[in-house]
Parts: C-alpha cells; sequence; structure tokens
C-alpha cells in the first residue's frame, strides 16, 4: 500500500485529521494558506509585521475553533471569514491611524528590522512613493466591507461567488459594493492627480 | 499641481456591467451584451480605458523572502504549541475565574428558595416507612390504651394520697 505525505491530502481530509487531534494535519493547511492569508492581511493593512501578526492570528483562532467548523462551506472560505473578519476589526481598532502614517512605516523599513533583506516589489519599484501613498489615502476613504470586497477581487482575484460566502453576503450585495468601491477610487484618484 | 482630469461617464446601466466585464466576473451572456454595447458607445468604452489603467496601480504586493516565511512558520508552531498547552490548563483554570463563582453561587441561592417553596419549609423529605415502623404504626392504639391506663393508675395514687392527706388533717395526733 503507498502511503500519501500529509501534503497530498485535500482539505478535507486534513480538517477531519485536525480535528480528531492531529496537530500536524492542521500545519500542513497552515503552510497551503499562509501566503494567501498574509496578502489579504497586507492588503488591508500594508504593513508586513501587522498583515504577518493578523494571519497568524486567523490561523490561531481557526485552530481553536475547528471543531465547530461544520462544513457547509469549505475550509478557505471558513478560514478567509475569519481572516477578513480580523482585518475588519483590526481596521477599526486603528481607525485613526492614517494610511499616510502606515505607509511611511512600511517604507521607511519601521517594523520591518526582524525582517532580512524585505526587498521592493516589482509594482512597488515602478511606482513612486508619492502614487503609492496617493492610492493608499483613496483606498481608506472606502466603508471597510466596499473595501473587504475590492480587496478580495481586486487583489486576491476571487470570484463574485467566494466573496460573497465569505462574507456572508448576496452576490447582488457584493457587485454593488464592488460598483462603488471602483467609482470611489476613481473619482477619487482622479481628485489626486 | 497638476490640473484636474475630467471623468469620462459611463452609461450609468452598464457602469457595474463594465466593472464585471473587466474583472471577467460575468456570464457568456452578459459578455456579449456588454461588448455589443461597447461597438456603439465611445464614452463606455473610455470608461473600460480607465479601469485598465487605474485598478491594477491600486495591487501593492509584498513578496517576502523565503527567510521570512520559514520565521512565519516557525513562530506559527510556537502560537500553535501556546495555544494546545492552554487548552487543558485553561479549561481547569477557568473554573476559577471570576464569573464562576458569583454563577454558582446564584444557583445554590435558587436551588433553596425553589425547594423552600415546594416543601413549604420543611426539609424532611417523604419517602417509603420500613415495616418495623408501620407494625408500630397499627399498635398505636394499643400504646395509647396503655398510656390512659398508666393516667388512671397516676390520678388514683394521686386521689388516695390526697384522702390519706384529709384523713390525717380531721384527726390530728
Amino acid at each position: 500500500m503507498i502511503s500519501r505525505r500529509p501534503e497530498e491530502f485535500g482539505d478535507e481530509e486534513l480538517v477531519t485529521s485536525a480535528q480528531q487531534g492531529e496537530r500536524q494535519a492542521f500545519e500542513v493547511l497552515v503552510e497551503r494558506y499562509k501566503q494567501r492569508a498574509y496578502h489579504i492581511a497586507f492588503g488591508f493593512t500594508r504593513d508586513r509585521e501587522d498583515a504577518k501578526d493578523l494571519s497568524q492570528e486567523a490561523f490561531l483562532h481557526a485552530f481553536s475553533h475547528l471543531k465547530k467548523f461544520d462544513r457547509r462551506s469549505g475550509f478557505y472560505t471558513w478560514f478567509y471569514r475569519i481572516l477578513v473578519n480580523l482585518c475588519l476589526d483590526f481596521r477599526r481598532r486603528k481607525g485613526r491611524v492614517s494610511w499616510e502614517s502606515l505607509d511611511e512605516k512600511t517604507e521607511k523599513g519601521n517594523g520591518l528590522e526582524k525582517i532580512p533583506n524585505p526587498g521592493p516589489s516589482p509594482d512597488q519599484a515602478a511606482m513612486s512613493g508619492e502614487i503609492s501613498t496617493r492610492i493608499s489615502a483613496a483606498l481608506a476613504t472606502l466603508p471597510p466591507k466596499q473595501r473587504a470586497v475590492f480587496l478580495l477581487k481586486n487583489n486576491q482575484g476571487l470570484s463574485i461567488g467566494e466573496i460573497a460566502a465569505i462574507m456572508k453576503t448576496a452576490e447582488g450585495t457584493i457587485k454593488a459594493h464592488l460598483h462603488r468601491a471602483v467609482m470611489a477610487l476613481r473619482e477619487r484618484l482622479t481628485e489626486l492627480a | 499641481m497638476a490640473e484636474r482630469q475630467e471623468l469620462t461617464g459611463a452609461c450609468k446601466n452598464y457602469e457595474q456591467d463594465l466593472v464585471l466585464y473587466y474583472y471577467q466576473d460575468c456570464s457568456r451572456a452578459e459578455q456579449q451584451q456588454v461588448e455589443a454595447h461597447l461597438e456603439g458607445c465611445p464614452s463606455c468604452r473610455v470608461f473600460l480605458e480607465e479601469l485598465k489603467s487605474l485598478l491594477p496601480a491600486t495591487v501593492k504586493t509584498d513578496e517576502p523572502t523565503p527567510a521570512f516565511w520559514q520565521n512565519y512558520s516557525r513562530e506559527m508552531r510556537g502560537k500553535l504549541d501556546k495555544r494546545e498547552s492552554r487548552g487543558w490548563a485553561g479549561a481547569m483554570l477557568s473554573l476559577f475565574r471570576p464569573w464562576p463563582v458569583p454563577a454558582v453561587a446564584t444557583a445554590m441561592i435558587l436551588a433553596i428558595a425553589v425547594t423552600l417553596t415546594f416543601t413549604n419549609g420543611r426539609w424532611t423529605t417523604e419517602t417509603n416507612p420500613s415495616p418495623e415502623l408501620v407494625e408500630m404504626a397499627s399498635n398505636a392504639d394499643f400504646f395509647e390504651s396503655i398510656d390512659f391506663l398508666d393516667s388512671m393508675d397516676l390520678l388514683e395514687s394521686v386521689e388516695g394520697h390526697d384522702a390519706q392527706k384529709s384523713e390525717t388533717a380531721s384527726h390530728p395526733l
């Protein structure tokens, strides 16, 4: 009989094992989703350390509540819901912190000291700091749900159906949020141009 | 400062469809409908071009190094260890957290109140009497008659004593 490695198991099998107390199975899920989770959190926080903390907090929350996961949705939908809620909560807690200051924090390296050689992304390199700051400021003006829908669509490339499942909202409402977010950003960025 | 750019307005009833068309998140029929409209509508074509130039610029990605991801996984394992050990200890400690104390006290007070209400203040419980007690109860009449006879004897002895006293009194020495 050929035994499979844990990495080869599907989400459902891993969730079953993790629910039965196999820590290793949950760690495979972490490895599978950590990058996507981090990038979603980074879209909200625009800060490396905050994004790491938020995404790790989402995994810990999922780990603690795994027995309550009823499988009515996929694991990643359930997990993204936890993550997006934490991100929205983060925005509420940090509501008074301006996005400009967060950008400065990221770009000047404050909070990045613990991470060796972060290196700018191709987008960051191509874009001047000023434009980046303006875009961040424009994104910051969006209401939290519009911002969440916009980031999940624009940055993560999730479908309207997936976003609706994650946010437990009707697809029509998600489309309306996305439309409003795009129109607001377009207007705001044109104002700043 | 640069001059403010003029916004090109798309047809209002096509705006949302154009956004979804840009993201390629619409059905085949909707896609064909938008494309047919775009052919005859220059303002919607300009709007779509604006979206194509604007929206990719809003994506601020971050590509951490492999060292970051190794550190991420190591930290995650450490946090999971802590959470796991906290699981058992937390369950035990939760019994001594501030909230169970008043909760248990309230439950006890309620239990006493309910017991007093339904027993009219009597704390004795109704249980089936033992056979010996039943037999004793059936002989209660017998015991009562003995008590009565005892009382009669006592009365007679008291009366006899009183009579003796009065005789002594009428015949002084």
